[in-house]
């Protein structure tokens, strides 16, 4: 049983087809990157994984289920077990960065003995608990980023969702959020990247696929950015 | 549950203590509304007061030509007794009437002396009647005036008490119509008010909604603190309201008191002071909550 199941969805805005017929498969614990130029549906593949979004046409499984008929608290349990990484972050702005997380967990129904415990050692992982008291706009880009994946980790998600997550980061910064997600998925989590890094696709060596006017022209693993 | 609500005021006091901006002005916003609010009840209290005392203070009274018998006199207040409008009848004899005529107008000797050149008593004897509502006047003066001692009466200004009588009764319902209009008048603006205040606050904070709801937030999870910070809002706000309307009723009560002796709106105001700060808390408290719910209820379709 996939994890995730595209299955010839298609979206369009306002008439204009933006995906086109699209059908893929994501497994458990897979790291998959979706590559493509800006406005050619990756962000929309996204956005309708998590229900921001629904399709114009076809369906969408996440561990087998429709998520086009969830219900309002089930789309809630969705946005819990997929955690999403934006490239501008979303940090609550007047939360400190150990706020952020904390949430997260409180979102998730974790008891205050629980949070008091995982915050602090999850904001350890990427070397913020110094500033664990930070609020976002005290925080470098590289140093909310990685607040934006100690909160996905705080709710233990089956898929992480990461777009363009290193789009405002430096090439340092950038490499450490990569290195990051790499090893949350050798814990065991699927990860969807969607970026139109070159240079990140081709170190990664993990499945890409590539997308083009709306439609999935190569689906490789351990695939290259040739678009 | 016990978790739930110290997480639901954790977050709606670090949400009005750091957006203090936002926190500030809704609450003026707020404390504005309420102001216009209050003072407009009080005013119509004290001048719903004021027709109270004016229908207190009437009665009719009628006066008897000088040849009738006491025991006639008392007769007739007995048969009017009777009377299901009335509640109360008084007798006042020729003797007891000189007496308060020559206690009101000691001061004056021209009166005294007139009084004295007359040798006599010249004045007549009556009863006062109260009636148990002001809107039976009109009735019981049409009874007396129909009525078989009429003949027994010195002609009386009936249709002068009439006269005024329902002047005091209409005044007395349009100033009951209009202090509805106007209490929901200042109600619908103390609402659009603050609604809108709060919309605006909300609508700087969508990006903040948004991103809860894609970090799996419920609903509920999220309305709780907003909801709880506008009823914080409202309580902050009330209290602030009472602390202006007190400087502000002690410079205006003499004011008013000064056209309408009556009219006493410190002396409301400290009569009713828990009774304000009640229902202005109340209300504080309702107009933050409602205006939070609907401004963020479209925020959260995410």
């Amino acid at each position: 049983m996939p994890l995730v199941y595209f299955k010839n969805v298609s979206k369009a805005y306002n008439g204009s087809l933006i995906l086109d017929n699209v059908t893929f498969e994501v497994k458990s614990g897979e790291f998959v990157s979706l590559v493509g130029r800006s406005g050619v549906g990756k962000t929309t593949i996204l956005k309708m994984l998590i229900k921001e979004e629904p399709p114009t046409k076809g369906r969408i499984f996440f561990n087998d289920k429709d998520i086009n008929k969830f219900k309002p608290g089930e789309i809630t349990f969705l946005r819990r077990k997929i955690g999403m990484v934006f490239q501008d972050f979303r940090l609550l702005s007047n939360r400190t960065a150990y706020e952020n997380v904390a949430f997260a967990m409180e979102v998730a129904g974790y008891s205050e003995q629980a949070i008091s415990k995982d915050a602090p050692e999850l904001l350890k992982l990427v070397n913020l608990e110094e500033k664990a008291n930070n609020f976002p706009h005290q925080l470098s880009a590289g140093e909310k980023q990685r607040v934006v994946i100690c909160r996905v980790l705080a709710q233990r998600p089956e898929l992480i969702l990461a777009d363009e997550p290193t789009g405002d980061l430096d090439p340092i910064n950038a490499w450490e959020i990569i290195k990051l997600l790499t090893k949350i998925n050798e814990l065991g989590t699927a990860i969807i990247l969607a970026t139109h890094d070159k240079e990140v696709i081709n170190t990664l060596e993990k499945r890409v696929i590539s997308l083009d006017k709306g439609k999935i022209v190569r689906d490789e693993e351990s695939g290259k950015y040739l678009i | 549950m016990f978790i739930l609500i110290k997480r639901v005021f954790r977050t709606a006091w670090q949400g009005l203590v750091r957006n203090n901006w936002l926190s500030f002005t809704c609450i003026s916003m707020l404390a504005i509304s309420l102001i216009i609010l209050s003072s407009i009840l009080i005013f119509n209290n004290t001048s719903n007061n004021l027709i109270n005392i004016l229908k207190d203070k009437m009665d009719i009274s009628i006066y008897f030509k000088r040849d009738v018998p006491e025991e006639d006199i008392l007769k007739i207040r007995d048969d009017l007794i009777g009377n299901e409008k009335i509640a109360k009848i008084e007798y006042i004899s020729q003797e007891e009437a000189l007496k308060t005529f020559e206690e009101k107008s000691s001061r004056n000797p021209a009166i005294k002396r007139a009084l004295e050149e007359l040798g006599e008593n010249p004045l007549a004897a009556s009863l006062n009647i109260k009636a148990k509502d002001t809107k039976y006047y009109t009735e019981i003066i049409n009874d007396i005036d129909n009525s078989a001692f009429k003949e027994k009466l010195i002609t009386v200004d009936l249709m002068e008490n009439q006269r005024v009588i329902e002047r005091i009764n209409s005044l007395s319902v349009g100033i009951k119509i209009s202090s509805i209009l106007v209490i929901l008048i200042a109600a619908f603006l103390s609402l659009l008010i603050s609604f809108n205040t709060i919309r605006m606050a909300i609508y700087s904070l969508k990006g903040e909604i948004e991103i809860m709801k894609l970090v799996g937030a419920s609903n509920w999870f999220i309305r709780g603190p907003f909801l709880l910070e506008g009823a914080l809002q409202g309580i902050i706000a009330s209290f602030i309201a009472t602390l202006i309307l007190i400087p502000l009723i002690m410079w205006g009560s003499p004011r008013v008191e000064s056209f309408i002796v009556e009219i006493s709106m410190s002396l409301y105001f400290w009569s009713h002071f828990w009774y304000i700060l009640l229902y202005q808390t109340l209300f504080g408290i309702f107009l933050g909550i409602v205006s939070s719910f609907w401004a963020m209820n479209k925020y959260l379709k995410v």
